[in-house]
């Protein structure tokens, strides 16, 4: 039975944020969500907010927004409700793509019967799981323009990685990665990127035939760091952390959005296979050197600073932006990406200032309840 | 040729030896008592029922009252860890924790109060066993959560709560006092000043101590290491300041912790686990404090002690019961945190060791029934609040995770 694409409004978005719940002694991982949700339960919001893998982490799912300004107001509403809801209950909560020392012998995460196989069949993967990022949807009217859109925007991952990066720390070590979070993942075996079909009707073979060997039950079996979703009808960007603060998850699906328009706006005909064939090394640029990372162009052959790369881009973007209404979140993100002022970085000067990762979980934590430039 | 270097008969017992001992059969009992799935605590405090006739035997008796040093060093590292898990700010934005302490602090003094009254004790010493039966054991309820990794709101909110009725109790058992000294007829000045001088004192010293322990912390490279060793000095020489200064261990270990946390302006000092050191002298303190319960006290006390023990469970229950589920809790919560609040011991024991010191008129009588209930409490209270943690679903499972691949090796999880 191939797999139905359900059509949605061009360019339309949405996002996903998973957070930490935290105590307020230690800021360590707790597991508060099931009281932070019977809370939240009770306010009336857009998006959603839902239970995630273990009980110390919670989902934030907006609702399909067309403009930033209304996304990012949405974002804003459910941030402040969740921070009121775990102010009752002590508890409180943080974007950060990882928990900076959690500690998976701690047992702090709950074992639920889904934990339980995932760390059966994984082992050792399993336990560097507990990672936190950001997804954003954007609209396709059709399966095929779903397979274009996820090809081309393979490119712009690395921008994607740098702008988002907020988890320098792991396990109590400073990991000297950008981002930590994307190693969980990359050692998945089926992570990566989607095999070079062209239309969907050829991925849908190639659907079939994972089917058939037994590989996949469903799209929810592939990591890849873009995969169309037929179900929502959209291309999902999974790559970034979970930003710091609301702000940023807005502005990033902003950036996304203003990709998505120029490239179905004025296609092209890219050769896929090339894009992928140095995908790899400048996903590994992005995550250990962020903004100063050197990306490969595959079809100039040359070696370009990831910073100015996203700077020349977001150029670029303009007109799409003035339509959209995005030019003011590209601004900022061209000022971040600048100032090379990521989350990384902020949480790295904060443990310089501490010396102690609790201090900075607390300080993260003040951050994501605040807009940014307000103080911690 | 002279043999003097040889040890001579009898042997000497030694507090290291003793130490040595109290500890290796208490770990050795707590195991005993985890492997029928009972808390560890239990096992200390029945090794210490044990070891006590046998220490009246050997005649080691006044090694046994001088090994006490131990157990005020456990209280004091109990109550700072305690303070630093009250959270007032969180008793500011939900008004209902504080309420529900309140409540059940005050429910339970009026409950055990009308109960003695009813047995005909005289209300000043029916108050004075009222007030200290109001206090929970933070060491018991800090023990069973770490030991079953509970955490949670119940959890969290026991804590509070614990912290919370230990320090209503340890005032309220000051005031009265001061008011037995009053029908003791003792003179006015005494009987206001020693409860004020208790009480000033004793946060003064909580708040410089903490302000001594930021000073230091500040000096020293901020590592896990140096700031335990910090922390557990500044604990130390704490109960030792507050011994020499006749000021209340109770309230200056509390408050000092209670500072280290509710200081929002600054966190140099770094929020070190003490679990594992504090561990070897809690196993000491609950084993100390199974010997120096006179067994006999449960027969003597009788009826007045299950009377009071069932007086005390009431009020904290009902107390819990009707005001927590106001904050939001649910049901087989408010259960949970009621049952988490039983254990009664060691600060209780001192307390009343306290009172009897200042006012040795709290009488035979009452003093049986009280360790009768006392008794009663040290094996159930553990009971309950283990039961009360696990019924509200926050103790860790108690299979472990295994990591071997498993036979119905499943299909990939979602992201």
């Amino acid at each position: 039975m191939p797999l139905e694409f359900q059509t949605s409004k061009a360019l339309s978005m949405g996002v996903e944020l998973e957070l930490m719940v935290l105590n307020t002694h230690d800021h360590n991982l707790v597991r508060g969500a099931p009281d932070l949700l019977a809370r939240l339960d009770k306010v009336e919001l857009k998006g959603e907010v839902k239970p995630e893998i273990t009980e110390s982490m919670i989902e934030v799912n907006s609702s399909v927004n067309t403009r930033y300004d209304e996304l990012l107001e949405e974002l804003k509403d459910v941030r402040d409700a969740i921070v009121a809801a775990a102010d009752r209950l002590n508890l409180a909560v943080a974007g950060g793509g990882a928990h900076p020392f959690h500690k998976w012998n701690e047992q702090r995460i709950f074992p639920t019967e889904r934990f339980q196989r995932v760390s059966s069949l994984y082992g050792y993967l399993a336990k560097q799981f507990t990672v936190f990022g950001q997804h954003i949807h954007i609209g396709v009217e059709s399966g095929d323009d779903a397979v274009y859109l996820t090809h081309h925007l393979a490119p712009y991952i690395p921008h994607f990685i740098a702008l988002s990066a907020s988890s320098p720390f792991s396990q109590g070590e400073d990991t000297s990665f950008e981002t930590s979070r994307l190693h969980a993942v990359a050692a998945f075996p089926l992570s990566g990127q989607m095999p070079p079909v062209r239309t969907w009707s050829e991925f849908n073979g190639y659907f079939d035939e994972m089917l058939g060997y037994g590989i996949v039950a469903s799209m929810k079996d592939f990591y890849w760091d873009i995969r169309p979703k037929p179900e929502y009808g959209t291309v999902e960007v999974r790559i970034c952390d979970t930003p710091l603060t609301v702000e940023l998850a807005a502005q990033l699906a902003a950036y996304a959005q203003t990709l998505a328009a120029d490239l179905l706006r004025n296609r092209r005909d890219d050769e896929s296979n090339r894009v992928y064939r140095v995908y790899g090394y400048n996903r590994f640029q992005a995550c250990r050197f962020g903004f100063e990372g050197e990306l490969v162009d595959p079809f100039k052959h040359t070696h370009t600073k990831l910073r100015d790369d996203l700077l020349e881009t977001l150029e670029r973007l303009g007109p799409a932006a003035a339509a959209l209404g995005t030019t003011l979140p590209l601004a900022a993100i061209a000022a971040l990406a600048a100032s090379e002022q990521n989350d990384s970085r902020w949480l790295r000067e904060r443990y310089l200032e501490t010396k102690s990762l609790p201090d900075v979980v607390r300080l993260q934590a003040g951050r994501w309840r605040t807009e940014p430039g307000a103080g911690a | 040729m002279s043999l003097a270097f040889l040890p001579s008969l009898p042997f000497e017992m030694s507090f290291a030896l003793l130490f040595g001992v109290l500890l290796l059969a208490g770990m050795l009992g707590g195991e005993m008592a985890r492997s029928v799935r009972l808390p560890r605590i239990i096992g200390y405090v029945v090794v210490g029922f044990i070891l006590a006739p046998l220490t009246q035997a050997m005649g080691i008796d006044p090694l046994l009252e001088g090994a006490r040093i131990f157990v005020d060093l456990a209280i004091g590292l109990v109550l700072f860890d305690l303070g630093r898990r009250m959270d007032l700010q969180w008793m500011k934005r939900d008004w209902t924790l504080a309420a529900t302490g309140l409540a059940e602090s005050l429910l339970t003094f009026g409950a055990v109060f009308a109960t003695l009254v009813f047995l005909d004790f005289a209300p000043v010493k029916a108050g004075l066993a009222a007030a200290i039966a109001m206090a929970t054991s933070p060491a018991v309820v800090l023990l069973i959560v770490q030991d079953t990794k509970a955490e949670g709101q119940v959890t969290e909110r026991a804590l509070n709560l614990v912290a919370l009725n230990s320090l209503l109790a340890s005032i309220l058992t000051t005031i009265l006092l001061a008011s037995a000294h009053l029908q003791a007829h003792l003179d006015v000045e005494n009987t206001l000043l020693h409860p004020a001088y208790l009480f000033v004192g004793s946060l003064l010293l909580g708040g410089l101590v903490a302000s001594g322990a930021r000073v230091l912390a500040r000096a020293v490279d901020k590592t896990k290491e140096l700031h335990f060793t910090l922390i557990a000095g500044m604990v130390v020489a704490a109960v030792g300041i507050a011994a020499i200064l006749k000021l209340s261990v109770i309230l200056s270990l509390l408050s000092f912790g209670l500072f280290t946390r509710n200081d929002p302006r600054n966190y140099d000092l770094l929020n070190v686990n003490l679990a594992p050191a504090s561990r070897l002298l809690y196993i000491v303190l609950f084993v100390i404090t199974g010997a120096s319960l006179p067994l006999p006290a449960l027969v003597a006390g009788g009826v007045a002690g299950v009377a009071i023990a069932g007086a005390r469970a009431l009020g904290k229950f009902v107390g819990v019961l009707v005001v927590a589920p106001i904050g939001g809790l649910r049901l087989r919560q408010a259960v949970g945190l009621a049952c988490a609040l039983m254990p009664v011991s060691t600060l209780a024991l001192i307390l009343h060791r306290d009172v009897v010191r200042h006012f040795p008129e709290f009488g035979v009588e009452l003093s049986s029934a009280f360790l009768g209930m006392v008794l009663i409490m040290e094996i159930a209270g553990p009971i309950a609040t283990q039961w009360g943690l696990r019924f509200a679903g926050e103790t860790a499972p108690r299979e472990e995770i295994r990591m071997a691949p498993g036979r119905d090796a499943a299909r990939a999880p979602q992201a």
